[in-house]
């Protein structure tokens, strides 16, 4: 069940995204062509050219056209054309997309997970030494802030230790195949996947330790423990299972915080994902792919957001009854 | 609310240990001219030197001196996070107050425009809007402010919704206070503690997001920032010189974090009572 209200929040929060990324560029002072294209497309331009460009994004006609013009093209998957690579934007971005996907979905797992448990284990000895340990350390962990991690992991195991890959997604030039492939990706992402983790470890853990605090409150704890219930049982299968559920809420909003992350974390370790290419593009001023890169993160992470929505009725009945 | 912020925070040791923190880098950076003897911006020719008595931290790759960088690093850090977070903090009062007082449609629509605005990543906006507009310091304090108001409107408008209906308000309102009274006189006073639990919030994103941008090298690059430190460091890693250059940067944006994290965190329990009386680390 999808209230109404969520509809109407994710259809806003869609429709500020497109104004946000067709506004922007024509409002800034100058040639609308050079906020739209950068730098690259400058130089390239001839009359020609230029009148293509003026005439597909209709520039010389009144704004709710050109509007018009830009939602037209999005649809046909079009996000524009990246001078600087001389390639469609969407190509240059699918290039660099599945190793930020790769880094960018381990970490989200594995720091969610290891939240979880973590969460649960403190909470259950609420108040006691390790629960305290824990709390302190993760909440400093969560201060660092996840680029300043990355380089601290690689110092110490790229250049003091020597045993991790100072950089890349694979050893170049290697032809590895099968196996070997394999584990040369998953070292090279083991620092970035490392720092990202350890970064958004905490969201996680507070969440559920919070949560686990009020749910050993409750009745149904203590019907548990007087049925003669394991320990382990109740720990998991009766307080954590009820603990996990707000996390499955935050997913999205996490997400985007580590997509967010993956772009600074990529580069430090110049992993080839869509952080690098941002970055790169922000050198060279190449705005369709910044443009690209930012309707993309937005619209995924709403996606997520709303997937999430979707199913969460699904996992805990209770909030079907909430509206 | 019955709640003594003040000693909430005393009385637990994350609480004081944050407070701590942030009043030590507080007094960094309004005693950053006294305790160093360089000018951060001059540039000299003796560049990448070691630490020595005259430059505590050695100088940096254009012949900067790192210890005063670093020391006025920490204006720029809590200009931009306290601007930040004051700012948002007064939108988002602006927002939640009058949506939770005027109700009807007025608040059904400022609400659906939160809620769009809390599942959009704000990190990439701010990417998006710097790469067109480069921000100068007032303007980068702008945006983000601009940005980052919205959830604290929401916590803002709940409170506000339930003292509302308090007898004391009910009562002003008999007497023919208008809203704006109310609004000013009643609700925003009792609102106190999770004010300051938002302002602490927002400003702790706003010294985040600061870093980060500078990092990226977006942004002013007269400003002298810690981010942007720690982007020149990287250049030089095959160095030693991340000892005295990368290092000390890094942990003086994780401390100013950390210390915000643990006062938020002492604060908290004035948001969820159910996590009162715990036996806080």
């Amino acid at each position: 069940m999808l209230s109404k209200r969520s509809v109407i929040t994710y259809a806003i929060a869609f429709v500020l995204i497109l104004l946000l990324n067709f506004l922007l560029p024509r409002m800034m002072p100058g040639d609308p062509l050079m906020a739209i294209y950068g730098d690259e497309a400058m130089i390239a331009m001839t009359p020609d050219l230029k009148a293509s460009l003026v005439e597909r994004f209709a520039l010389d006609r009144s704004l709710w056209q050109q509007f018009g013009a830009y939602i037209a093209t999005l649809f046909r998957g079009d996000m524009g054309y990246s001078y600087y690579y001389n390639a469609p934007v969407f190509k240059v971005i699918l290039g660099s997309l599945p190793w930020t996907l790769l880094v960018v979905g381990t970490s989200l797992v594995l720091s969610t997970l290891l939240g979880i448990v973590l969460g649960i284990e403190s909470g259950w000895r609420r108040g006691s030494k390790t629960d305290r340990a824990m709390l302190a350390g993760l909440m400093s962990l969560n201060g660092f802030p996840d680029f300043f991690l990355g380089l601290v992991l690689l110092i110490v195991f790229g250049v003091l230790l020597g045993i991790a890959p100072l950089s890349g997604a694979l050893t170049p030039y290697a032809g590895l195949s099968g196996l070997a492939l394999i584990l040369d990706i998953l070292k090279h992402m083991a620092l970035p996947v490392a720092a990202l983790t350890l970064a958004h470890l905490a969201g996680g853990y507070l969440l559920t330790r919070n949560t686990m605090i009020t749910v050993l409150k409750a009745p149904f704890m203590l019907t548990a423990r007087a049925k003669g219930l394991s320990q382990k049982v109740l720990k998991y299968r009766h307080a954590g299972r009820n603990s996990m559920l707000p996390v499955l809420t935050m997913t999205g909003i996490w997400l985007g915080r580590v997509v967010t992350g993956a772009l600074f974390v990529e580069l430090v370790f110049a992993y080839p994902g869509v952080g690098q290419l941002t970055y790169q593009a922000l050198l060279s001023r190449d705005y369709p792919v910044i443009q690209g890169v930012f309707l993309m993160v937005a619209i995924s992470v709403l996606v997520v957001n709303f997937a999430v929505d979707l199913l969460y009725p699904k996992l805990d009945p209770r909030v079907s009854y909430a509206y | 609310m019955h709640i003594d912020l003040k000693k909430e925070i005393e009385q637990s040791h994350t609480g004081k240990t944050g407070l701590v923190i942030l009043l030590l880098i507080i007094a960094i950076a309004v005693l950053a001219p006294l305790l160093s003897r360089y000018d951060p911006n001059q540039q000299t020719a003796t560049s990448l030197l070691s630490p020595s008595y005259s430059h505590w931290l050695g100088t940096n790759h254009v012949g900067q001196d790192i210890w005063s960088q670093l020391l006025y690093g920490a204006r720029t850090s809590l200009l931009v996070g306290f601007g930040v977070g004051i700012l948002s903090l007064m939108l988002s009062i602006l927002c939640g107050v009058s949506a939770a007082l005027i109700g009807g449609l007025y608040d059904k629509i400022v609400m659906r425009i939160v809620d769009a605005f809390i599942v959009i990543p704000m990190v990439v906006v701010v990417l998006l809007v710097a790469a067109y507009i480069r921000p100068d310091l007032p303007v980068l304090i702008l945006l983000l402010a601009a940005l980052s108001w919205q959830g604290g409107a929401r916590v803002i408008r709940a409170q506000s919704l339930s003292l509302k209906e308090r007898g004391h308000v009910n009562a002003s309102r008999t007497f023919g206070a208008s809203r704006l009274y109310i609004a000013r006189r009643h609700i925003v006073p009792d609102l106190g503690p999770i004010l300051l639990v938002e302002l602490i919030y927002g400003v702790r994103r706003a010294v985040f997001i600061e870093a980060g941008l500078a990092f990226l090298g977006i942004g002013d690059p007269m400003l002298v920032s810690w981010g942007m430190m720690m982007r020149d460091a990287m250049k030089f890693s095959y160095l030693n010189v991340w000892q005295w250059w990368l290092v000390p940067a890094g942990v003086a944006l994780s401390l100013t974090i950390i210390g915000l994290t643990f006062i938020s965190h002492a604060a908290e329990s004035v948001l969820d009572p159910r996590l009162r009386g715990e036996a806080v680390a």
